[in-house]
């Protein structure tokens, strides 16, 4: 196991160091000056040189790239040209947010998905089969953005249930929270539900098919056991190479929850950083989330050794 | 020459000398209930509270409650002190006095004295955008605490024009602030709201300043100045980008009050009861900005024959939202606007025979003409979408290019880029006056070269009585559209969503003021 891991980082190393040069290679090489965003409209050219001056935006591109690496490897990250604060500080105050989020939306997307994937499964070529797949379907298809807006007209303006936008701290009143955040974790599961649902039938498909299920029925196991234990243990390996799947799009997927739902999150920073040119925000959080989608991996590789035995590194 | 309280527009410093009916008047109320915290949707939050850097509506409309300047913007658009009691200036214009208003009190407790307003000069020489507007200054006086002396090199008319200008404001700070970077003060200002909390993409909450010293010489608001009363108990600001859950949270009646609303949007809001639309007119005006020194554009033939082609209606109603047609860069009544009747040829010619005739006359031979817009601002697509078509009509061969606004924008302020055509909105200069307006006719056009616009601003700065300046307006307005560098579409406003809760709103459409409002 130990050997496993550390063959995972080493590999990780080259990865990071490519997500890095990649990240700052698309947002320095995009039109656009951020001196002119910061420095306002009506700035005269005198005042956006100014700006770009003191932000260093005027030295050479490979003195940019050679700075932002040597920072990085002493764990700068740099600091936000709009915000006036360390990218990993900025980062800080709204990672419980986006955690929140994608945290909340998976506990409503792995029991949901699993079940109705292995329903469907169970009940193949029913009526159920089809009902759940058309609607894993409409969850994978439908924009996002979309969906959300009407969410928020049926359960906000129509219904009046919730809250239409904000977001309240857990630690600060844990019933808020849940209430605030409820809709956008929903909204942000209907295309995992989707994914997840159709992922999980057909690995069940798979192995219900096997002999050693018709066995376990022929000895007289109840369908519970043959169903519940030696069937879904075996789908198993699949639903965890989705959840490391489902993990990557819940962060990603909170971009655009975050922007309808207005919750200050990750995914809201890296829109503005975009649309600013704010280069070491956008950077920095690229980074940042291929480490985490590397960890991500990482962790689903140990998992698979523990869900399957036969599943060996060595 | 002293200048006054209610008397400050009459002087000859003061631009709203000839301003005729106000542009909007207080709204008649009855009782106004204090207490309650006002719930405001806004479309993002600031990047900064530093008022000598800021510039974004977002931002300043924070700003506007925590801090404020020597003088002000009244509701007709003219110069009022606002911390000064009144302000004088010596015969020749070179020497500035300020007196202070005594008792001011900062949100930390300390009174305001000319201390705190000589540092805050310094320090926005030394770090705001708009400090070019001051590079006159030779140096300050503070002779006892309540009087502030500037001392310029050569006359300056226009001086106080400069120092009411709402972005970048000349906020006054406390002198601690002095040597603070930009963007890196802590938000201290005499204003009636002082900083409560500020969550960065969440929200603003800004509480009611119990030690505010009103301006008790005016019966009550006026603009940016006069006497401000402060009813909310708080506001908050919350940021939600999205118009339709704006829209939402003030159907929801989670806001009170939300910005930005979307004409196509306002219908869900006007079949409220409860609710109501308020049109924020005029906020800015829209233009086409023609490149001088690009290509076929150099051409002055080619750029009256652009003239020629364009039809401001088709224009706008292509665009939606809150338009009304105007040929010059002022709005009417403020000082700057010519008197009725003065001609205007160049205004919504739509004569494309006259385009094509010019086209003839310049040798065009089918050569493209490069538009580029940007796909951030729908109403600035659809306008050269528009101007592209009826530039066909009159025979020119264009050719459309969709950047995002950063680029397209850096291209029209620095002149870089390969384009003939762009648009853009721009605001408060139509207000400040030709002073503002100066940076942005030369660079947004490239403009270069041009003897006659460089005499007519000579003799604009140059100008003792506002009669001779307007003239001088009025020339460059001739330079600068009657040769095509820019292209006036419309005067243009914005619409707010607001709860019939909310009172006490004026129409004076400046930035968000907080003040005098209350809640039901």
């Amino acid at each position: 196991m130990g050997r496993l891991i550390a063959f995972k980082v080493l590999q990780a190393v080259p990865v990071i160091l490519i997500v890095s040069i990649l990240a700052f290679l698309l947002m320095t090489l995009l039109p656009g000056d951020p001196a002119v965003i910061i420095a306002g409209d009506q700035a005269s050219p005198e005042a956006i040189e100014k700006v770009r001056v003191s932000l260093g935006l005027d030295r050479p591109f490979l003195e940019q790239l050679g700075v932002w690496l040597l920072n990085l490897a002493q764990g700068n990250f740099g600091s936000s040209l709009m915000l006036n604060q360390s990218v990993l500080s900025a980062m800080g105050e709204r990672l419980p947010v986006t955690l929140s989020l994608a945290g909340l939306s998976l506990a409503i997307t792995l029991p949901i998905g699993i079940f109705v994937g292995a329903l469907a499964a169970y009940y193949r070529q029913s009526w159920i089969d089809s009902a759940v797949m058309v609607i894993a379907l409409i969850g994978v298809s439908v924009p996002g953005f979309w969906i959300a807006i009407m969410a928020v007209i049926l359960f906000s303006v129509m219904l009046g249930w919730l809250p239409s936008s904000g977001f309240v701290p857990l630690t600060e009143d844990p019933a808020l929270w849940l209430q605030s955040m409820i809709m956008p974790a929903a909204m942000l599961s209907l295309f995992q539900i989707g994914f997840l649902a159709r992922m999980t039938r057909s690995a069940m498909l798979d192995v219900l098919s096997q002999d050693f299920i018709r066995t376990a029925r022929s000895k007289g196991l109840s369908e519970w056991m043959t169903v519940g234990k030696h069937a879904f243990r075996n789908a198993l390996i699949m639903v965890i190479t989705a959840m490391g799947i489902l993990i990557s799009t819940a962060i990603g997927g909170s971009v655009v929850i975050e922007q309808v739902f207005a919750l200050p999150g990750v995914g809201r920073l890296v829109v503005q950083g975009i649309l600013a040119r704010d280069y070491p925000v956008v950077q920095g959080v690229m980074l940042i989330y291929g480490f985490a989608f590397v960890a991500i991996n990482l962790l689903v590789d140990v998992l698979y050794t523990f869900a399957d035995p036969r599943v060996r590194y060595d | 020459m002293a200048v006054k309280r209610r008397d400050f527009a009459r002087g000859a410093l003061a631009l709203g000398a000839l301003a005729g009916t106000a542009i909007g008047g207080v709204s008649v109320r009855a009782e106004p209930k204090k207490g309650g915290t006002l719930v405001y949707a806004s479309v993002s939050g600031p990047g900064t509270l530093d008022p000598h850097v800021a510039s974004s509506a977002v931002e300043l409309e924070v700003i506007h409650n925590l801090f404020e300047a020597l003088v002000a913007l009244d509701e007709k658009n003219a110069t009022r002190p606002m911390l000064a009691a009144k302000a004088i200036a010596s015969p020749d214009s070179k020497t500035y006095t300020f007196e202070l208003r005594r008792g001011v009190k900062f949100h930390d407790g300390a009174e305001m004295t000319s201390a705190d307003v000589q540092a805050s000069m310094e320090r926005y020489r030394k770090v705001s955008p708009n400090a070019r507007n001051l590079a006159d200054v030779a140096r300050y006086e503070t002779p006892d605490p309540y009087t502030f002396v500037i001392h310029l090199d050569k006359p300056n008319v226009v001086l106080l024009d400069v120092l009411k200008s709402p972005i970048f404001p000349f906020m006054i700070l406390p002198a601690s602030q002095k040597d603070k970077p930009a963007r890196d003060i802590e938000v201290i200002g005499t204003g009636p709201f002082s900083l409560a909390e500020w969550v960065k993409d969440s929200h603003v909450l800004i509480k009611r300043f119990d030690g505010y010293v009103p301006d008790t010489s005016a019966p009550g608001r006026d603009g940016y100045a006069g006497r401000k009363t402060v009813y909310l108990d708080a506001a908050r600001y919350r940021f939600i980008p999205e118009a339709t859950t704006r829209i939402a949270a003030l159907q929801t009646g989670e806001v009170q009050l939300a910005s930005s609303i979307p004409s196509e949007l306002r219908q869900r809001i006007e079949d409220r009861k409860d609710l109501a639309i308020r049109e924020v007119f005029p906020i800015g005006g829209t233009y086409v900005i023609v490149n001088s020194q690009f290509g076929l554009t150099k051409n002055v033939l080619i750029r009256q024959a652009i003239v020629a082609a364009i039809d401001i209606s088709e224009i706008t109603d292509a665009t939606g939202g809150v338009n009304k047609p105007n040929p010059w860069m002022s709005f009417p009544n403020t000082p700057y606007y010519p008197a009725a009747g003065t001609p205007s040829p160049w205004y919504d010619v739509k004569d494309p025979a006259k385009a094509k005739a010019l086209l003839q006359q310049a040798g065009y031979k089918n050569e493209k003409i490069i538009i580029e817009t940007n796909s951030n601002y729908q109403w600035m697509r659809t306008t050269m979408l528009v101007v592209a078509e009826q530039l066909k009509r009159a025979g020119m061969n264009v050719d459309v290019r969709v950047v995002d606004w950063t680029t397209n924008a850096a291209h029209m302020q620095q002149g870089t880029g390969e384009w003939n055509l762009s648009t853009t909105l721009f605001g408060p200069d139509h207000i400040l006056g030709p002073q503002q307006w100066r940076p942005m006719i030369y660079a947004f056009p490239s403009i270069k070269g041009n003897d006659t616009l460089d005499a007519a601003y000579a003799a604009f700065f140059a100008e003792p009585t506002l009669e001779g300046r307007r003239a001088a307006w009025l020339r460059i307005q001739q330079e600068v559209l009657g040769n095509g560098y820019m292209v006036k579409i419309a005067d243009s406003g914005r619409l707010s969503g607001y709860s019939h809760k909310l009172k006490g709103q004026s129409d004076y459409p400046g930035i968000l003021q907080l003040w005098d409002l209350y809640l039901e």
